[in-house]
């Protein structure tokens, strides 16, 4: 005889009592392996998306609004011997031909027939003609379009000089395309090609490259340049970049290198009109560089005559034989003759600088003429003036497109001879410090530089050029977008921990079960055991037995967990997937299972129900071995009075003010620390409810008896009897119904408040996003007037405009961690004057009274301030308040970023907010604003979001109410919840369960005892009620605990805005669960009294 | 009687349970002496509720003394921590209840077998296989080894209890009402194994018992009466 044979023989003939631990066991490891499943099956299907959108491409270098060479790709390819591909990426919208539908944020992608080497899957498209697109599968759904159906693409008209500069011309800001739809892609077809990681596809249009340069007038050109690797080769960032520095030329970055031939100077100039600062600083070092900056002004005055229109122009000391200080001015002859000015007159300029949404400022400045030179003065020279794009090529005078209104009648006939004549030569020349000073702007302060005739030859500058300025200075960044992919799905929202969290109660629900139905095994078998220790074992042994026991019931349960769990795993896939699809913005969602996960969960489950049993062991066995064997699985004794054995419960009932504390404490904390302070207090507000029912359970079953005790009172001593299993009830109940409360309180309701300006919502009823930028002020009537609107078009409203910096969706819509998130610029006083939005946290040692002006308290060479939403920065993004951040600026330059306060569930998720200031001087080229928040009176908001989105379709405006918004990103916590109120329903389900089977258990236990009840003259009736009461104590008693227990957990979401109690619902929902609790007590009494009970007395 | 070397000695033993808060301790047993030698086989009998069992129990180290002792070969049972006084149980004695108490899940092998689990180290003169087979032949039930206490009869599963009792080669066997729950028939064929098993084993027996019948077979008869015992009258 070995302790394993007996082990076996008891598994196999207590098999029926088994069965429920088994069951037991079985779910809480089905629950943990499937939790587990679920997160893997998310990572894995984010690696796939990430598979699928990147295919083989490695790197990538998106130049937006620069355009560089499509040759590069080529000469790339060959410095590192891999497939490079060059294509156009620009921002469209798409309608089809009857303009029944629309696509904004359409990604419009200009591409050559190499471009499907880079798929992940073969993929065999012919050369696209020029009539023909390709869309993905994103895109033809939201359009209804099939192969062989008409679309209609509109790309803003790339502009090399930005559109907020200064003389930029406004027309001519977009390209129209009526294509043929050739096919639809899928996903596997690189259908999702995107750079941002994102679940949710962008809707993609594939055109010809060549046809798409043809349109934009940008001939050889190419803004995306992407460079392919086999899956799994690793290849070094520097090399590439260091290979790219190599390759690249002059050309690349809009730069332009050519010899004068009226002077023999070399000149550098681009056709960005204004030199970036990287290149300017870098050129200037070189020996005899000059710098030339040279501006396009509204008028010359002299005394009562003046000369509108003219080019002046900036030159270094050295230009200027006889020198000129900086308050002095030459002029042409032909500009002296026609303002009848002379040495020593005061010459006023006037000219416009643009400020923010293109609002012009006139300035004036005055000089001292000192001297005029003939227009055969080397000075004289129509190379001065750069290509302004809308003066160099004009026929006339009248056709120039300066940007702002040129005053045509005041253009005489003299002037557009000049024009015939002299075309762009200045009028007038100042010093190079005047002129940066008046004319510096975010694109440049000088707009070329100029070698002496002879210095060296042109090949040698361009040699130097390109040594000296970093193409990433320009804005040519290579990104390792495979290896931030991979950081980004596998640094996601772990879904394995967010099941797990949300099963928790569950799990805890099925131990505690699992518990209850081994106790009852083990209470069977007391005797057993007394006559175990009888004969010598010791209790330990004894324990140690009935615990291998457990160990092979528990390891069967688990086993039998590991397929169920991947069936639960399924199951919430497809909860994921198809009912609970907002918290996850796709269907595409699949289910994966490593081996390794399941049994890891498969395990766990063991070793918390193997646990479970332990603790229902630990306390067995410590009775006298006499009363053991004498009494079995009769009476609990009852103990010593309360007042001697009550420490640890009252220990343990203590533990509900420690969790009121962090309650309390949590409003100081702030949200970030919402979650686990109310994971935390809700537990220790259950375990000290539990504690006090225990003591309470202990009160009754020593108290002394009541003089006329009723049915009622005796129910009450009956429900103290078996102290633990009544305490495994209440904790069952009390689990479930502490989850179902709290969550339904935790929901958020955008609706709410939504017109306050500390809501989520800020008070703005409109949100709205363009695909194209907007680069006029929506609050003055002239940028109004700009896109057709009157001033009544916002009803008296207003526009927070922002800048857009596209990222990834640091939003919790986006499953994928964000690497880089999306940038918003916006000017400071815009909120803060408006007191929009609430702040949950605000950066230690930083005043919180006017949280917006944090933005603008950095000085020089400071992080830079970003404010972001709670959610996105926890969750989205892994980081905390007062987090010191590092990114890349739009040249490639490492800026690092301070988070200085959270928002609180705001519309603002999913991006960082800087002050636009550091938004312009980090990314200088983002052109306009593409978001918008707008006011107007909530009656008109449906009216304004309709003449918006016709007024701005061709930009692409999608409108939005704010409060919809909202809900769209309180929708994934929401849908969050209701997982977990499905789960806390599932427990509660089993807490209903184990109240019935204490039922079925105790009402057979007691079988002699009430069949005395009978012979006593009882009638079944009251005795029914009476085991009804004293069950129903239990049930009332757990759901009562887990309500309060919920009630004060919660008090932080109560607290803050958009929160509040839902009454109605909440009442209405207990009354649910309370009625459903006391029908199943009802009848299982029933059935549990249903035989004769007298014949128990016959038999004893 | 020449002076043997007792077995078991009881010294001014006294046993009392805490009563409720208004109430005096319940004494059971006050002040018992007592000496048995090895090979004795005593009754003790007394009106019910008088404290047999709590004696037999704390004879058998299954409860512990008030006051006073309980000597083992000349070791005060007292001494001795839980593991030592399961160890001696194992060991030193033989437990028969009123109930048979056999697993209902093992066999009758295997529940005679169970007491060698307690003491896995013990290597006993004669193997514990052998015993048992000889033990179960010897009361009758060699062919219903792998038969379950389930498919016995009370008399069986009392006789396979014996045998389990004494499987350890204990030096004491104690029995509680060991024919309470038997018929006449059983109880005398029961009382007849018991006394023939104290012989040819060896083994002192104290047994507690109602029926006068089977006391005053006994080699002595004590009777336990306020907590003290007394030689029962004839």
């Amino acid at each position: 005889m070995k302790a394993r044979d007996l082990v076996f023989r008891s598994l196999v003939f207590y098999a029926r009592t088994h069965a429920g631990v088994v069951l037991g066991a079985a779910l809480a490891s089905t629950i943990l392996a499937g939790a587990l499943v679920v997160g893997d099956s998310v990572r894995a299907s984010l690696r796939r998306f990430a598979d699928d959108r990147l295919g083989r491409v490695a790197f990538a270098m998106a130049g937006n609004e620069r355009f560089f060479r499509a040759a590069l790709a080529d000469e790339l390819a060959a410095r590192l011997n891999l497939p490079v591909v060059a294509a156009l990426q620009l921002p469209a919208t798409a309608t089809t031909a009857e303009a029944t539908a629309r696509a904004n944020h359409v990604q419009l992608l200009g591409i050559p027939p190499d471009f499907w080497k880079l798929a992940g899957h073969p993929a065999s498209f012919a050369d696209l003609d020029t009539n023909t697109v390709l869309v993905n599968e994103r895109l033809a759904g939201q359009l209804g379009l099939q192969p062989g159906g008409t679309l209609l693409l509109r790309t803003p008209k790339p502009s090399l000089l930005s559109r907020e500069a200064p003389i930029s011309p406004q027309e001519d800001a977009s390209t129209a395309l009526r294509l043929t739809v050739g096919a639809v892609l899928r996903d596997d077809q690189f259908g999702r090609f995107s750079l941002q990681a994102n679940q949710v596809a962008p809707g993609n249009a594939f055109v010809s490259l060549a046809h798409l340069q043809a349109r934009l007038e940008l001939p050889g050109r190419a803004n995306l340049l992407l460079v392919g690797a086999e899956p799994g080769q690793a290849i070094a960032t520097n090399r590439v970049a260091e290979a790219l520095h190599q390759a690249w030329q002059l050309a690349d970055a809009q730069l332009e290198l050519r010899t004068l031939p009226a002077t023999g100077e070399t000149e550098l100039r681009t056709s960005r009109v204004f030199l970036e600062a990287p290149v300017a600083n870098a050129v200037l070092e070189m020996p005899q560089a000059r710098g030339i900056l040279t501006y396009f002004v509204n008028e010359l005055r002299c005394g009562s005559q003046s000369t509108p229109y003219s080019i002046v122009s900036a030159l270094p000391p050295g230009a200027y034989p006889g020198g000129l200080a900086d308050h002095e001015i030459l002029v042409s002859q032909w500009l002296a003759e026609d303002l009848s000015a002379k040495p020593g007159d005061s010459l006023s300029l006037a000219y416009f600088v643009v400020g923010s949404r293109r609002q012009l400022e006139e300035r004036q400045h005055t000089f001292t003429i000192r001297g005029v030179i003939p227009m055969t003065d080397p000075l004289a020279d129509r190379q001065l003036m750069p290509d302004y794009p809308g003066l160099a090529k004009a026929d006339h005078c009248r056709d120039w497109d300066a940007g702002f209104p040129i005053k045509l009648d005041r253009i005489r006939a003299k002037d557009e001879k000049y024009w015939q004549d002299y075309r762009g030569t200045p009028k007038a020349f100042i010093t190079l410090g005047t002129g940066q000073q008046l004319w510096s702007n975010r694109f440049g302060n000088l707009t070329a530089v100029r070698f002496p005739a002879g210095a060296e030859a042109t090949s040698r500058i361009e040699a130097r050029v390109r040594e000296s300025i970093r193409p990433a200075g320009v804005g040519m960044v290579m990104q390792p977008v495979r290896e931030m992919a991979a950081a980004a799905a596998t640094q996601g929202q772990d879904f394995g921990q967010l099941f797990l969290g949300f099963s928790f109660f569950l799990v805890l629900a099925a131990l505690i079960l699992m518990g209850l139905l081994f106790q009852f095994g083990v209470e069977q078998r007391l005797a057993e055991a007394g006559t175990l220790l009888a004969l010598g074992f010791t209790p330990g042994r004894v324990r140690r037995l009935f615990l291998l026991e457990a160990g092979v019931l528990v390891g069967l349960g688990s086993l039998l967990g590991v397929p169920a769990g991947c069936l639960y795993g399924r199951a919430m896939i497809y909860g994921l997937t198809h009912l609970w699809q907002s918290a996850v913005g796709t269907p595409s969602l699949f289910y994966h299972a490593a081996y390794p996960t399941l049994l890891a969960g498969a395990a766990a489950g063991a070793a918390v129900a193997w646990a479970s049993a332990w603790w229902t062991l630990r306390k067995q066995f410590q009775r006298p071995v006499q009363e053991l064997i004498a009494r079995g699985a009769e009476l609990e004794p009852a103990g010593p009075p309360l007042r001697q054995k009550t420490s640890p419960e009252m220990l343990l009932a203590t533990f509900a003010l420690v969790g009121g504390s962090l309650v309390m404490g949590a409003g100081a904390l702030g949200t970030d620390y919402a979650a686990p302070v109310f994971f935390l207090a809700g537990a220790l507000f259950l375990a000290g409810g539990l504690a006090l029912a225990g003591l309470l359970l202990t009160a009754q079953a020593t108290a002394d008896g009541a003089a006329h005790p009723g049915l009622a009172g005796i129910a009450l001593r009956n429900a103290a009897r078996r102290r633990q299993r009544s305490l495994a009830t209440l904790g069952l109940l009390a689990c479930g119904s502490f989850l179902i409360v709290a969550v339904s309180v935790n929901r958020l309701d955008a609706s709410r408040q939504a017109d306050q300006r500390r809501s989520g919502t800020g008070g703005f009823a409109l949100v709205a996003e363009t695909s194209l930028p907007v680069v006029h002020d929506l609050n003055t009537p002239a940028g109004l007037e700009f896109y057709g609107l009157d001033a009544t078009a916002l009803a008296g409203g207003s526009a927070v405009q922002c800048r857009v910096r596209e990222g990834d969706d640091a939003s919790c819509l986006n499953l994928n961690r964000a690497q880089v998130p999306r940038f918003l610029g916006v000017p400071p006083e815009a909120l803060q004057s408006r007191g929009a939005f609430s702040f949950a946290t605000v950066a230690r040692g930083l005043p919180a009274d006017q949280p917006w002006r944090l933005l603008s308290r950095a000085g020089p060479g400071e992080p830079v301030p970003v404010i972001g939403d709670a959610a996105s920065i926890k969750w989205a993004m892994g980081r905390s308040v007062g987090d010191l951040l590092t990114f890349l600026d739009e040249r490639g330059r490492p800026f690092q970023a301070r988070i200085v306060a959270a928002l609180a569930n705001s519309i603002l998720q999913g991006c960082l907010v800087m002050a636009e200031t550091d938004f312009i001087q980090l990314f200088p080229s983002e052109t306009g604003c593409r978001f918008f928040l707008v006011d107007t009176p909530p009656a008109q908001a449906a009216p304004v979001s309709a003449t918006l989105t016709r007024a701005f379709r061709d930009v692409g405006m999608e409108v939005t109410s704010a409060s919809r918004r909202l809900d769209a990103f309180n929708a994934v916590q929401n849908t969050y919840l209701s997982t977990f109120q499905l789960l806390g329903g599932l427990g509660l389900v089993l807490g209903s369960v184990g109240v019935a089977l204490v039922v079925l258990r105790n009402v057979h236990e007691r079988r002699s005892e009430l069949a005395l009840m009978v012979a006593m003259g009882f009638r079944v009736r009251a005795i029914s009620r009476l085991v009804l009461w004293e069950h129903s104590y239990l049930l009332l008693g757990g759901l009562g605990v887990g309500t309060l227990s919920a009630a004060a957990a919660v008090l932080p979401a109560l607290r803050s805005p958009g929160g509040g109690l839902p009454y109605v619902p909440l009442l209405i929902l207990l009354a649910a669960v309370v009625s459903h609790g006391l029908l199943w007590t009802w009848a299982v009494v029933r059935v549990a009294l249903h035989r004769p009970l007298l014949a128990a007395l016959r038999n004893e | 009687m020449a002076a043997q070397p007792l077995l078991l000695e009881l010294r001014n033993l006294a046993k009392a349970y805490p009563a409720g808060e208004e109430g005096k301790p319940l004494a059971v047993l006050r002040g018992i002496t007592l000496g048995i030698a090895a090979g004795e086989s005593i009754a003790i009998v007394g009106p019910s509720g008088s404290g047999k069992s709590t004696l037999l129990n704390l004879v058998g180290a299954l409860d512990h003394p008030t006051s006073g002792e309980v000597l083992f070969h000349g070791r005060n049972l007292a001494g001795l921590d839980e593991l030592a006084l399961a160890d001696f149980r194992s060991r030193e004695i033989g437990f028969i209840f009123q109930s048979h108490l056999l697993l209902p899940q093992c066999t009758l092998w295997e529940n005679v077998l169970l007491p060698t689990l307690a003491c896995p180290g013990h290597k006993p003169v004669e193997p514990a296989e052998h015993r048992a087979t000889r033990l179960l032949a010897r009361v009758g039930l060699k062919d219903r080894a792998n038969h379950r206490p389930g498919q016995l009869s009370g008399g069986e599963r009392q006789r396979a209890a014996v045998v389990r009792a004494l499987i350890n080669s204990p030096k004491l066997l104690l029995a509680d009402e060991p024919t309470g729950s038997l018929d006449r028939a059983g109880a005398q064929n029961l009382a007849q194994l018991l006394l023939e098993l104290n012989q040819e084993e060896g083994v002192t027996l104290i047994l507690i018992t109602h029926a006068l019948e089977l006391a005053q077979r006994m080699g002595r008869i004590l009777e336990l009466v306020d907590g003290q015992l007394h030689p029962a009258q004839p």
